[in-house]
């Protein structure tokens, strides 16, 4: 039974009025080009479809078509048992053989999305083909698209969650909802290594003798994750017994003091999941700096002095951010990728590829986890502020192998304002407009640099 | 018998062994290929390379079957071995001076864990100034970080005591890791007849391999492995003292195990060696000068010249000082009425050798228990690869037997200040 379903989703801005929609539903359902037959009805706001004496600015499309609803209204209203959800598909369905054409759905219905098709004297409603809309593809301006994210919850909603409940994270903590996910999809047969931070500071490696774990967990040093791993791993190969071996460590123990032992596994190809939680600092022992801090964030070791009030320039960290998932791509590891919390099933994607990686190879995953404790936002910001880093190009979402090299998994062609994505938080509030340029400058820079990185290697 | 007047060993039937001419670091990879550990990590620094590299040749010519893993300094070393042996390897390595104190950090953690890691220090002076050479600084520097810390005098004596090695580590009752230090230089280059013992002979001794029993990393047993221990007011400070004696109470175990590994060892392969601490014609002696390592030879081969001059010298020799030896040394040292003491490192803090400043904790309870009170004195040499000859011992022998009648005086005599 899922609890998520897929459904089509319509971007006003980027819809033109062309209607090629319709066409396409109609020849699919009807085998005519009847618009009018279509189940998928694009419908001017106030305005013409095709009125050329608008601008295209001015003119707004809506969208009638039915969403699937999770509860819907038309299947209550339906006296006849003629409407019903499918538990599997989500998809509404409707049974000629019950329907007494009394139209009450078409009155319960408040997104259009069932109505009366004149030729034929009864309802029709869009059945997503079956998963494969016939409207979504034809759609040139990309106003349309067949949304599967939430899938991953129909898949993954009832594999055991291998931690303990009630971690003491901070409130909203995206690292929780990372941990979470990501254990349940490497699954039991594994070993655990979370070096000090804040993955087993809320408690998942136990206090006291008790574990907070399912699967065998142990708190390396800060220092020696990747090869304390590897020994375990080693040993398991050894008596051949498949084990994934997984390290769920901070950014400033990958990138800062543990980057030898990273380093020297990556280069010996130990077989094992590396994932960097990289909530950009060292959050758990109180907000200071690391390597992996971006330029101008607020740290309690790059803290904003005086001089700032003074008119002084603001202050924060002074120098940028280390690319570390790039520098694991020049350790030509199996598997490399960045990800974000914000997009869930490349993530998961990601996750699947890092662990078949990781049977052979060293395979290394980079998720970027906003912390609302350390980046100063509300709890329930989490999601907005993961999505806003991609969304501006802050964050790219890519992945790597030796034989397919670099590739943008979620490329975004028209980045917002790096602005929208800095105001997001307090960390950046006394931030410079000279220094707000630096970040922007930087942004743009790493797209091409790293897209020229992607272009030089095989594809 | 923790206190041994070495005899030709009482030997049951005679085991074939071959007989070979090597140097100390060949003999203790040759030992370690009998002991049959599961992994090795490796990481050259000198005097321990040629160590490391006769591991790697013995697993390249098949003659040894371990995984080895040239990590990429000496904390991974010794963290890959930590993994290794919590998913049930038997784990090896070898290390030295500036790769010690490198690898310090795991190192504290590997007797904390339990982890019966076995590792060479084959010993190096401490730097600055530079040195590459011999000498016991680093070894005495973490002599208090809970490994059990054995020391050789020959050849033979690192081939055996590092299978022994093994044993002991993996001994239920101590579960401790375990460093076999060998002299750089002086053992690690010497070169010197050794019989090495038949692979099925070790095997038998060796006996059944279980090193994880106690905490493991493994799916089909999931437990925190090493969690966190909460802070005052909670339950954490207690479980923690627990821990700590617990560790104590192996180090305590391992005097008892470190002599029935060798009086077995003594029984199948017909070499026996003192345990922890040799006595050399102490019995009839009137003082004695006390040695650790392979400056031994030269000491003893003083005191014959001495005994042959009339002069009633004795040597006491310390193998095992790590747990440190209090009952066997009180009892060599209740023979006699006066001590020199003579160390190949500086304990900074005191101003005199280490090993001479943990022996005064021994005089202390030799006066409180027999009312005897020892003068002593410390001797420091063979620093930085240095040669203590047997005219340095000597010059130890005169000034110890000078205790008898004179004042001890309280600054340690450095024997190779004007070589
Ligand atoms: S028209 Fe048909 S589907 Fe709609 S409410 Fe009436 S019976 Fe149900």
């Amino acid at each position: 039974m899922g609890r998520a379903y897929s459904t089509i989703a319509f971007d006003p801005a980027k819809c033109d009025g062309c209607g090629d929609c319709m066409t396409a539903c109609a020849q699919a359902k009807t085998g005519t080009i009847d618009r009018a037959r279509s189940r998928i009805q694009i419908v001017g706001r106030g305005d013409t479809i095709k009125d050329a004496t608008k601008d295209a600015t001015e003119k707004a499309f809506e969208l009638a078509l039915c969403r699937q609803c999770a509860d819907p209204k038309c299947v209550t209203v339906c006296p006849a048992g003629a409407l019903a959800k499918d538990g599997a598909s989500g998809v509404i369905g409707w049974d000629a053989s019950k329907c007494v054409d009394c139209l009450l759905c078409t009155v319960g219905c408040a997104y259009g999305g069932i109505a009366l098709e004149e030729a034929t004297g009864h309802v029709s409603k869009c059945d997503t083909c079956d998963g494969k809309p016939a409207c979504v593809p034809v759609c040139s301006k990309g106003a349309l698209t067949y949304v599967t994210t939430a899938n991953i919850y129909n898949e993954v909603g009832d594999w055991e969650d291998l931690f303990a409940p009630g971690l003491a994270g901070c409130q909203g903590c995206n690292t929780e909802l990372l941990m979470r996910h990501t254990l349940r999809r490497v699954g039991p047969d594994t070993v655990l290594a979370t070096p000090p931070g804040c993955v087993p500071g809320m408690g998942s490696v136990g206090f006291n003798g008790a574990t907070g774990t399912k699967v065998p967990v142990f708190h390396p040093l800060l220092t020696n994750t990747a090869a304390m791993l590897a020994g375990v791993k080693r040993q398991f190969k050894r008596m051949g017994r498949e084990v994934t071996a997984l390290a769920i460590a901070g950014d400033g123990g990958a990138s800062d003091v543990g980057f030898q032992s990273l380093s020297g596994a990556a280069e010996r190809g130990e077989q094992m999941l590396f994932m960097v939680v990289d909530n950009e600092g060292y959050m758990n022992t109180g907000m200071q700096r690391s390597s992996c801090t971006p330029y101008g964030a607020w740290t309690s070791t790059t803290p904003i002095g005086a001089g700032c009030a003074a008119g002084q320039p603001a202050q924060g960290k002074t120098q940028d951010a280390k690319n570390l998932p790039l520098l694991m791509v020049n350790h030509r590891c199996a598997y490399v990728a960045t990800a974000s919390t914000a997009y869930m099933e490349d993530l998961y994607a990601k996750l699947d590829r890092a662990i078949e990686a990781s049977k052979t190879g060293f395979a290394y995953v980079h998720v970027y986890s906003p912390c609302t404790t350390g980046w100063r936002f509300a709890s329930d910001q989490n999601m907005e502020v993961a999505r806003k880093a991609v969304e501006t190009n802050f964050v790219m979402l890519w992945e790597f192998t030796p034989d397919e090299g670099l590739n943008f998994t979620r490329p975004v062609d028209d980045p917002l304002p790096v602005t929208d994505y800095l105001k997001a938080m307090g960390r950046f509030r006394h931030l410079s407009p000279a220094q707000i340029e630096h970040i922007q400058g930087k942004v743009e820079e790493n797209i091409r640099f790293i897209k020229r990185f992607a272009a030089a290697l095989p594809a | 018998m923790s206190t041994t007047t070495l005899e030709k060993p009482a030997v049951g039937a005679p085991t074939k062994q071959k007989v070979m001419l090597c140097e100390g670091n060949e003999a203790a990879a040759l030992g370690v290929a009998l002991a049959r550990p599961d992994m090795v990590a490796v990481y050259p620094i000198t005097p321990q390379s040629s160590l490391v590299e006769h591991v790697a040749k013995l697993i390249a010519d098949g003659r040894m079957d371990a995984d080895i893993v040239d990590a990429e300094g000496e904390h991974s070393v010794l963290s890959v071995l930590q993994g290794g042996a919590l998913a049930g390897a038997r784990t090896y390595t070898a290390t030295c001076g500036p790769g010690l104190a490198f690898m310090f950090e795991p190192y504290f953690r590997t007797s904390g864990m339990r982890l019966p890691i076995v590792m060479s220090i084959v010993t190096r002076d401490g730097i600055t100034p530079q040195c590459v050479w011999g000498g016991h600084q680093d070894a005495m520097t973490v002599r208090e970080v809970g490994w059990v810390q054995i020391y050789c005098e020959t050849v033979q004596e690192v081939l055996d005591t590092t299978v022994m090695a093994f044993r002991i580590a993996e001994d239920h009752d101590v579960m401790l890791p375990v460093n076999i230090c060998l002299d750089g230089n002086y053992l690690s280059y010497g070169t010197s007849r050794v019989e090495l013992p038949e692979q099925s002979d070790v095997d038998a001794f060796m006996g059944a391999k279980d090193v994880n029993w106690h905490v493991a990393l493994d799916p089909m047993k999931p437990m925190a492995v090493d969690p966190l221990t909460g802070g005052s007011g909670g339950k954490g400070p207690a479980t923690f003292v627990r821990y700590r004696k617990s560790q104590c109470r192996g180090m305590q175990n391992a005097l008892g195990v470190i002599e029935a590994v060798h009086a077995e060892w003594a029984s199948r392969f017909g070499r026996s060696y003192a345990p922890l601490v040799e006595e050399y014609r102490l019995d009839d002696a009137e003082f004695a000068i006390m040695t650790l390592g392979s400056m031994t030879g030269a000491a003893k081969d003083a005191v014959d010249e001495a005994r042959e001059a009339g002069r009633k010298v004795g040597l006491i020799k310390i193998k095992t000082f790590s747990p440190f030896p209090v009952e066997a040394l009180m009892r060599a040292l209740s023979k006699v009425r006066a001590l020199g003491v003579v160390d190949r490192s500086v304990g900074f803090r005191w101003n005199c050798g280490p090993m001479y400043q943990e022996v005064l904790g021994v005089l202390y309870r030799l006066a409180r228990e027999a009312g005897t009170v020892l003068p002593a004195m410390s001797f420091i040499g063979g620093l930085a690869g240095a040669d203590i000859t047997i005219g340095h011992f000597h010059r130890v022998i005169d000034a110890t037997e000078r205790l008898l009648d004179g004042p001890a005086p309280n600054e340690p005599v450095w024997l190779n200040e004007n070589d």
